[in-house]
C-alpha cells in the first residue's frame, strides 16, 4: 500500500494524497472515495480521521484521494473569482475527472466532516458519477423558516433534556445565568405548535435556497447511497429530524439511506473508541454498497452480452 | 549571496525511507534574491498541529517571499507522513530532523540551517541542535520548556473539549483509554519520553543565534533564556501577544500575524 502525492486540476493547484490499495487486495473496484476538507481543516481531517479511514479502506482494496481544497492546506488559491460554493463541486469533479484518466474509474463515493459533508451532498447532486455519500455531522442548511424552526426544536429539546428537571437549571434560571430570550422563543414555538392548525407543520424552504432535505429526496431518487453519521446530540440531527418520514421512508427501508448515531461522541470524534466506531461503521457500509455496485455492474454486463 | 532565476511553488513529496516515509513541502525561493540559509519548520504535534498547520504554511509563504528554500514536513506518525502517532515517539522524531536536514541540503546545496519549531516542534528542533552541532539559527516559537507541564495542559485541554460537547460524556464509563489526548494515543514509553523533556537542562549549545518568540509569557521561558545565555547563546526574545493557534477552537483557522511577522523579520535580519 503506498501514499503518493498528487497533484492536480486545470493549473496543477490542487494537492492530495492518493492510496493504491495492495495488489493482492485490490479487487478491481471501479469505485474511489475521497474526502473533502472539514471546513478550514487541511486534508489529514479532525483529529486525523481522514488518514486512519483512508489507510483502512486502502487495505480493503479501494482507491482512496484525500485532497484539500484550493486556499486550504497546500493547494494553492484560485486564480478566479469563483465562488466558494461552486468551485468546491469543480474541484472535486477534477479530482474525478483525474481519477477516471489516471486510473479508470468511474464511480466514486465522498466522505466529509461537518462542511465537507454539507460539500459532498452538493457534489453529488451535480454529478451522477457519485455512487454514495457518507455524511458525517452534516451541518443542516435551509432558508431562514427552516432554520428558525430548527433551532426552536433543538432549544426545545435541550430545555426538555436537562432544564427544566435539573436542579442546576433552575438554578440557573434563578440566578440570572440563564438565556432568557431563548427560553422565551421556546415558550412562544411550544404555544404557536399548540394552539396554531399547521402545529405539525415543517416550513419548507421555497425559491432558490438550497436545503438538506431537497437535497436527499434528489440524490434518493437517482439511486445513490447515502450514510448519515451523527455524533450524539449533534445539531446537524435537528435537520434530518425535521424531513418528515414519509420522504425518507423509502430510500431508508431499502436501505440506500443509513442513519447512525455514534453515543458518547463529541462532534469531532475526540475519544479513540468512538474514532474506531466511526472507522467501523464506514468500512461495513462502504463494503455493502460496494457489493450491491459489484453486482449491478455484472447483471448489467450479462444483460448486454445476452 | 547566490541569485537564482525566479522560480515559485510548492513541491510536495515524500522523503525518507521506504519504510518511514516523510510527508514534506519544499518551497522554494519566490524572489531573485536567494539567501544564503534553508529554513525547516518543525510542526508541533497530535491536535496543535492540525489547528496551527494553516499559520505555519503562511509563514512559509512569506519566507519564500523573501528568498529563502523552505521545507515544511510532518514528523512519522503526524499528518501525511507513515505510520500511527503511537508507534513514534522522541527518538524517531529527532531522527526526522536529521533526516529533513540532510534532504533540505541535497534539494537547496545551503550548509546553513536554521530550525523553526513551534511548541513540542520547538523542543524538538533545540534538541536535534544540541545534539548535531551544525544548526546555525533557531526560532522556538512558544516552546515546550517542561514536557510534564505540556502534558499536563493536553490534559485539561482533553477534558475542555468533552466538556464542550452538546451530549454529557461520561469518561469513565466509555472505555477511554488512560493515555488518549486529544484524539492521539500516546504510549506508556511516550509519555515517560516527553515528561523527560527539560529545556533547562540542555548543555550543549543548540545554535549560535536563537529568537524566542512566544504570544503568552510564562515563567520557563524565562529561565529557558537565561539558561541559553549562560552557554554563549546570542538570544533574542520577543513577546507579542497574539493567537494561540495550536489551542484555539478548531474550525477557527485564525492567523497570529504579528507573531509571522516577527519571525520572518528576525530571519531575514539574521540572514540578510
Amino acid at each position: 500500500m503506498k501514499e503518493q502525492v498528487l497533484v492536480f486540476g486545470k493549473t496543477n493547484y490542487l494537492v492530495g494524497i492518493v492510496i493504491d490499495p495492495p495488489k493482492v487486495e485490490s479487487n478491481n473496484h471501479l469505485s474511489a472515495i475521497i474526502f473533502l476538507n472539514a471546513q478550514g481543516v487541511h486534508r489529514v481531517g479532525p483529529n486525523r480521521l481522514y488518514v486512519k479511514m483512508a489507510r483502512k479502506l486502502a487495505a480493503m482494496g479501494f482507491v482512496t484521494l484525500r485532497f484539500d481544497f484550493s486556499g486550504i492546506g497546500d493547494s494553492e488559491v484560485r486564480a478566479d473569482n469563483l465562488l466558494f460554493k461552486r468551485s468546491i463541486v469543480e474541484e472535486t469533479q477534477e479530482a474525478m475527472n483525474h481519477l477516471s484518466a489516471a486510473k479508470g474509474i468511474e464511480r466514486f463515493i465522498l466522505i466529509g466532516i461537518h462542511s465537507g459533508a454539507m460539500n459532498s451532498l452538493k457534489t453529488a447532486c451535480n454529478d451522477p458519477r457519485v455512487l454514495g455519500v457518507i455524511l458525517i455531522n452534516t451541518t443542516g442548511y435551509g432558508d431562514k423558516a427552516l432554520n428558525s424552526y430548527v433551532t426552536n426544536c433543538r432549544l426545545a429539546r435541550i430545555y426538555r433534556e436537562i432544564g427544566w428537571s435539573s436542579p442546576q437549571g433552575w438554578l440557573r434560571i434563578i440566578t440570572g445565568k440563564s438565556n432568557y430570550r431563548n427560553m422565551l422563543r421556546v415558550v412562544g414555538f411550544q404555544l404557536r405548535r399548540v394552539f396554531t392548525r399547521d402545529r405539525k407543520a415543517i416550513p419548507k424552504t421555497h425559491g432558490s435556497t438550497p436545503d438538506l432535505r431537497t437535497d436527499l429526496c434528489l440524490l434518493a431518487r437517482r439511486g445513490a447511497h447515502l450514510l448519515l453519521i451523527y455524533s450524539e446530540g449533534n445539531p446537524g440531527l435537528d435537520y434530518l429530524q425535521a424531513i418528515p418520514d414519509d420522504e425518507i421512508r423509502g430510500p431508508r427501508s431499502r436501505g440506500t439511506l443509513r442513519v447512525e448515531i455514534i453515543p458518547q461522541a463529541d462532534p469531532t470524534f475526540t475519544l479513540l473508541r468512538t474514532q474506531e466506531h466511526l472507522c467501523g461503521i464506514v468500512q461495513d457500509w462502504v463494503q455493502g454498497v460496494s457489493k450491491t455496485d459489484s453486482e449491478y455492474k455484472c447483471a448489467q454486463l450479462l444483460r448486454r452480452e445476452r | 549571496m547566490r541569485i537564482s532565476t525566479p522560480r515559485g511553488g510548492i513541491e510536495p513529496f515524500y522523503f525518507g525511507t521506504s519504510t518511514k516515509p516523510l510527508f514534506g513541502c519544499y518551497h522554494t525561493p519566490l524572489c531573485r534574491l536567494a539567501r544564503e540559509c534553508g529554513v525547516i519548520l518543525c510542526y508541533p504535534m497530535g491536535q496543535e498541529y492540525i489547528r496551527s498547520h494553516r499559520a505555519c504554511r503562511q509563514l512559509v509563504i512569506r519566507l519564500a517571499g523573501l528568498g529563502f528554500c523552505v521545507l515544511r514536513f510532518d514528523f512519522y506518525g503526524c499528518g501525511d507522513s507513515g505510520g500511527d502517532f503511537e508507534q513514534a515517539g522522541i527518538g524517531q522524531w529527532l531522527i526526522d530532523i536529521s533526516t529533513a536536514i540532510s534532504e533540505m541540503r541535497r534539494r537547496c546545496g545551503l550548509t546553513k540551517i536554521c530550525l523553526v519549531g513551534l511548541r513540542l516542534g520547538a523542543a524538538l528542533s533545540m534538541m536535534a541542535g544540541a545534539e548535531r552541532g551544525d544548526v546555525e539559527s533557531l526560532v522556538l516559537w512558544d516552546p515546550v520548556v517542561s514536557g510534564r507541564a505540556c502534558i499536563e495542559e493536553l490534559m485539561t485541554r482533553h477534558q475542555e473539549t468533552l466538556g464542550d460537547s452538546p451530549t454529557k460524556i461520561d469518561r469513565h464509563g466509555t472505555g477511554e483509554r488512560q493515555t488518549e489526548i486529544l484524539g492521539t494515543l500516546l504510549t506508556d514509553s511516550m509519555l515517560t519520553d516527553i515528561a523527560k523533556i527539560d529545556l533547562l537542562a540542555v548543555e550543549k549549545k543548540p545554535a549560535d543565534d536563537i529568537l524566542i518568540i512566544e504570544s503568552h509569557q510564562e515563567p520557563g521561558t524565562t529561565r529557558l533564556r537565561k539558561r541559553l545565555e549562560s552557554i554563549d547563546v546570542h538570544i533574542t526574545y520577543q513577546h507579542c501577544p497574539d493567537h494561540r493557534v495550536w489551542s484555539e477552537k478548531l474550525y477557527k483557522a485564525l492567523l497570529p500575524s504579528l507573531v509571522l511577522q516577527s519571525i520572518v523579520s528576525w530571519i531575514c535580519q539574521v540572514y540578510p
